[in-house]
């Protein structure tokens, strides 16, 4: 920069320093004190101006941290357990639910295989229900998991009735059971089906905030306003003082630079890990809970359609449509959750899962085709049984390949998006402590060269 | 549990239902007695053109001729027989052996055994009061026995076999209450079978009780144990089921209605209702229909109803 050489003219263009003093008294009025005509009026305000600037940088920044900090802490501690909660809710209900009808089906005593896994469904679903209670505080879920948590004693108070009756002999124990699935489908399958969709809509919604792109164009600017602020003020320093370096403003662009990398590379961190989260976990996982979903719900519609017997084919319409939404096929859900999974643990599974689909199909239609005939105790043998080729085995292969798939993306998604909340981990006090080091570094250079006017 | 409504989510509704229920046509004047005034209302209307309880005589024994409706079934390999899973000694699903059985499942096996020689030979389907007219004039089922009341509106739709049991009208409670009777329970809820000439008769009782319909007769013990309804109005017949189902249920009041069951067949097959009928007339001689009785009515066992024909 300028050479000390034209020291003595650059300073009597502007002002004269030296005359100052004596001119002015010991109090002057505060106008004066910033008067930008005056190099020390100048200085001040240059002081107090780089100063805010650098707080207010640090505000700025930690208040982003924050933000996209507990945005993927959401993700991990809330939305995404809710989102499983929900999921395996409506999972164990839905499988207690053709579980106690099936067993109601076999006639005589219900086996005991099925009485326990009705059994371990309903406190699956029960301890799911509580921990999903503690997480979902008062969001939407909230609501229908209070519905959940008021309509399962009552579900399992009309099936243990059914159970007694069916004891005794009585067919009023089939209405008990008419009841209480007709209360699962009605209330508790739907609130169930609920508290996933909100779930995963949040997840959706704290996973866009934790990796948005806006948030982090506004940090860059704010970064550039106070990087070129304190390059104008060192360039007008070294133009009014000749002091070509000032070490207070060169440490505060050192620790500027420094907040905006750390800042912008762990930022970068976050939002590659808890998009691979998203692309390699919670979206197939999502993807494959649907047809798991539907899956079950055709399961249940094969049995229903079996005790119903009437005639009446509601249950089995609901059958057909639900395996066209399944598929597999183009524009099933069964395609999407493939497609969704693929590079991902899951995709063997989920690829097992389209073959399972059409064995079971091909068995469902067995099963009909003999209970048309009038084979119905035949159909109910092949939909409960558990034999090679029985309706009851290849459901329950579909049902597993759906989930091993889902238990191996839920481990990507719990890994990376863990990873993903601990990248930012320290950043927040980080930019917070760079800024005050950068605001010191202003104030103590900038004073240091106000002190040559006193 | 064989039904093709699960009751959960229609139970709200069924009050909607029952309100509907209650403009139901009731024309008859209002000076006659109440039994008298709820037993022409139970056979409709139209009473006077017609003796509901006339069937087609049969032809001799039963026998199969070439061509008949019967011989179609034969080829077919078993009879198809629309019946009810839920009235205890009547018709209902045994928890116990997964067999439908009782007294209107006998009449099916006797014509079982005339066609095949063999009473199992049959396809039950359970369907709902309300599904047995639609279902036997489709021909979805060959035959009816469904604790099904002979009335003449009904015999515009579908043929009857004679008369094989006589039931009538009355009310179950819980024990402890105060009603006696279908008089006793104006403005409160009353259930019964939705399509069950019962619902018709509570809807038309001078008293104004609130029908409340649903699919399955132990439906409405579900509703009268949880408190939901007031009373349960139907056959005696029907309703015996129930209260041995539930110690704490009593019947009370006097029949107030008469009911007599037939088997129904679609209008298309004459022949079928007069080879039925060869049936029915056999058992009522051979003591086959007197054992049934015994085994799900009980003693005393009266003499079975006569057969009335009308041509």
């Amino acid at each position: 920069m300028a050479g000390s050489g034209v020291t003595g003219a650059a300073m009597t263009s502007v002002s004269s320093p030296p005359e100052a003093p004596p001119v002015t008294p010991l109090r002057r009025p505060p106008a004066q004190l910033l008067r930008v005509t005056t190099t020390p009026g100048m200085l001040r305000l240059l002081l107090i101006g780089l100063v805010a600037l650098c707080l207010a940088w640090g505000a700025v920044a930690a208040w982003m941290v924050s933000q996209r900090a507990s945005a993927a802490s959401d993700v991990v501690a809330t939305s995404e357990p809710l989102s499983l909660d929900g999921q395996q809710i409506y999972r164990s209900l839905s499988d207690a639910d053709a579980t106690a009808a099936t067993a109601f089906l076999s006639g005589g005593l219900e086996p005991l295989s099925a009485r326990r896994r009705y059994q371990a469904d309903i406190a699956e679903a029960a301890s799911r229900l509580e921990a999903a209670t503690a997480v979902a505080g008062h969001s939407g879920a909230a609501t229908d998991l209070a519905r959940l948590a008021a309509g399962l004693p009552v579900y399992t108070g009309e099936v243990e009735t059914a159970r007694a009756d069916n004891r005794l002999g009585l067919p009023l124990g089939s209405a008990y059971l008419r009841e209480a699935s007709g209360l699962m489908r009605g209330t508790l399958l739907p609130a169930a089906r609920d508290v996933y969709a909100q779930a995963n809509a949040r997840l959706a919604a704290a996973n866009g905030q934790a990796t948005g792109l806006p948030w982090a164009a506004v940090a860059v600017l704010a970064a550039l306003v106070v990087g070129y602020a304190l390059y104008r003020a060192q360039l007008l320093l070294s133009q009014r003082t000749h002091r070509t370096i000032n070490v207070g403003l060169m440490a505060a662009s050192v620790a500027g630079t420094v907040s905006l990398l750390w800042l912008l590379i762990a930022l970068a961190v976050v939002r590659v890990d808890l998009q691979q989260a998203r692309d390699h976990g919670s979206a197939p996982v999502a993807a494959l809970a649907q047809a798991d979903i539907a899956a079950l719900q055709a399961h249940a519609d094969e049995s229903l359609t079996l005790i119903d017997n009437s005639g009446d084919d509601s249950f089995q319409a609901d059958f057909t449509a639900v395996r066209r939404q399944l598929g597999p096929g183009p524009g099933t859900l069964l395609t999407a959750a493939t497609s969704a999974v693929s590079g991902s643990p899951g995709a063997g599974n989920a690829a097992a899962a389209r073959a399972d689909a059409t064995a079971w199909y091909a068995a469902h239609q067995r099963v009909r085709s003999l209970d048309d005939s009038g084979a119905h105790s035949q159909a109910v043998l092949s939909a409960i049984g558990s034999g090679p080729g029985d309706s009851g085995t290849l459901f329950g292969h579909l049902d597993s390949a759906l989930t091993s798939a889902i238990a191996a993306d839920q481990v990507v998604f719990s890994a990376r998006a863990v990873a993903g909340r601990n990248a930012s981990v320290g950043l927040e006090a980080g930019v917070i402590a760079l800024s005050l080091v950068m605001a010191g570094g202003c104030a103590w250079g900038l004073n240091r060269r106000l002190m040559e006017y006193r | 549990m064989r039904t093709s409504a699960w009751l959960g989510p229609q139970l709200l509704v069924l009050p909607m239902v029952a309100l509907a229920l209650v403009a139901l046509p009731a024309s008859t004047p209002r000076i006659a007695p109440r039994m008298v005034r709820l037993t022409v209302l139970a056979t409709a209307p139209q009473a006077t053109s017609c003796d509901p309880t006339a069937s087609l005589r049969p032809t001799g024994p039963p026998q199969l001729t070439a061509g008949s409706f019967m011989a179609t079934i034969r080829a077919r390999g078993y009879l198809i027989a629309g019946v009810d899973q839920s009235t205890y000694h009547f018709g209902y699903l045994n928890p116990l052996n997964g067999q439908i059985e009782g007294f209107d499942i006998d009449m099916v096996h006797a014509v079982a055994a005339a066609i095949f020689g063999n009473p199992d030979k049959v396809q039950f389907k359970a369907i709902t009061d309300a599904q047995r007219i639609p279902d036997t004039q489709s021909g979805a089922v060959d035959i009816v026995a469904h604790t099904m009341t002979i009335d003449c509106s009904r015999l515009k739709l579908v043929d009857f076999s004679t008369v094989y049991f006589d039931a009538g009208q009355r009310v179950l409670v819980e024990k402890g209450s105060p009603v006696r009777g279908i008089g006793d329970l104006g403005r409160q809820k009353v259930c019964a079978t939705k399509g069950s000439t019962s619902i018709a008769n509570i809807a038309a009782a001078p008293s104004h009780p609130i029908p409340v319909a649903v699919p399955y007769w132990t439906d409405c013990l579900v509703l009268l144990q949880q408190g939901d309804v007031a009373a349960i109005s139907t056959d005696d017949s029907i309703l015996a089921g129930l209260a041995a189902q539930d110690p704490y249920t009593t019947m009370v009041g006097p029949r107030f209605t008469s009911e007599p069951y037939g088997l129904a067949i679609s209008k298309q097959h004459p022949d079928f209702v007069r080879f039925v009928n060869a049936v029915l007339a056999q058992m009522r001689s051979d003591g086959q229909w007197a054992a049934s009785y015994a085994h799900w009515v009980g003693a005393p066992v009266p003499a079975p109803p006569l057969a009335s024909y009308r041509g």
